[in-house]
């Protein structure tokens, strides 16, 4: 058995990329408290094989998708295309499964990320969350969930 | 100077533009690559003096088109900016003759602290 990664480290980690990214200024934070409506319409997911096999997923609100794009991106909410929310969160995805992946055991590899829009959050029947950070960003609900495969996938390749 | 930015994700190139910005680093000729292979070609192409390549892209990873331009004779200045940082990734970086790996997320700070060799 190997320690998963906890919601302390999911918390470190997402401090960091909003400092970095989301919150420049520091007026922004991500609160790690669920919203009173956590509605989630997008979801992007990055995987992760080898010696430790799941999934890195972050998921969130429209509203709060379009923030992080534009945020990202460095320009207006009304400018914001479906092709900027996807390719952020999915950036989002990589860099959070990325910093996940320095906590696991080596080798493993790391998948390009998948973008779910349009209220699926996608399905991982044979995986088990093992940390979640539940959080609100500007009022809307943001989650970064780890969630650790359950079933031996022999000669399944996702590299 | 000429730099080349490499990587799958239109907002990490833009972010890329703007932490070079930020650093300090004003006036280059900033030249992009959306996947591996497209990096490897414009290398040739454009010669840039700088290569700021991602790790993990579409066709061929980062390190891939690095050890394929040094298995070419190309000499160009290259480091990896990529959400990874193991030991294993940065000495496999190391010996393909890699300058450095700034991990995301990265600051302004950060950038000058491996870019400031090069462009300083």
């Amino acid at each position: 058995m190997t320690a998963n990664p906890t919601e302390d480290d999911l918390r470190v980690i997402a401090e960091q990329v909003w400092s970095s990214y989301l919150d420049t200024d520091g007026s922004s934070p991500l609160l790690p408290v669920p919203p009173e409506n956590g509605q989630i319409d997008v979801t992007a997911s990055v995987s992760v094989t080898g010696a430790w096999r799941g999934h890195v997923l972050v998921s969130c609100s429209d509203a709060a998708s379009r923030n992080a794009a534009a945020a990202l991106l460095g320009i207006e909410l009304d400018e914001v295309t479906d092709d900027d929310v996807a390719d952020a969160l999915g950036e989002l995805a990589n860099i959070i499964g990325g910093n996940v992946k320095s906590l696991l055991p080596e080798p493993c590899a790391l998948s390009l990320p998948h973008v779910h829009v349009e209220g699926s959050s996608g399905r991982y029947p044979a995986a088990t969350e093992v940390a979640t950070l539940n959080g609100t960003w500007l009022d809307e609900s943001v989650t970064v969930s780890v969630l650790e495969s359950t079933a031996d996938f022999a000669g399944v390749s996702t590299s | 100077m000429k730099i080349l930015i490499a990587d799958d994700s239109r907002v990490m190139r833009q972010i890329v533009t703007r932490t070079l910005r930020q650093a300090g680093y004003e006036g280059h000729d900033l030249v992009e690559a959306s996947d591996g292979q497209e990096a490897y070609d414009m290398t040739i192409a454009e010669k840039p003096d700088l290569v700021l390549s991602d790790w993990n892209m579409p066709y061929l990873t980062g390190v891939e088109v690095l050890r394929q331009l040094r298995a070419n004779g190309v000499k160009v200045p290259f480091g990896f900016v990529t959400s990874e940082g193991t030991p294993e990734m940065r000495q496999a970086a190391e010996a393909a003759g890699a300058l450095f790996l700034v991990t995301k997320p990265f600051t302004a700070e950060t950038f000058r602290d491996a870019l400031d060799p090069i462009l300083g």
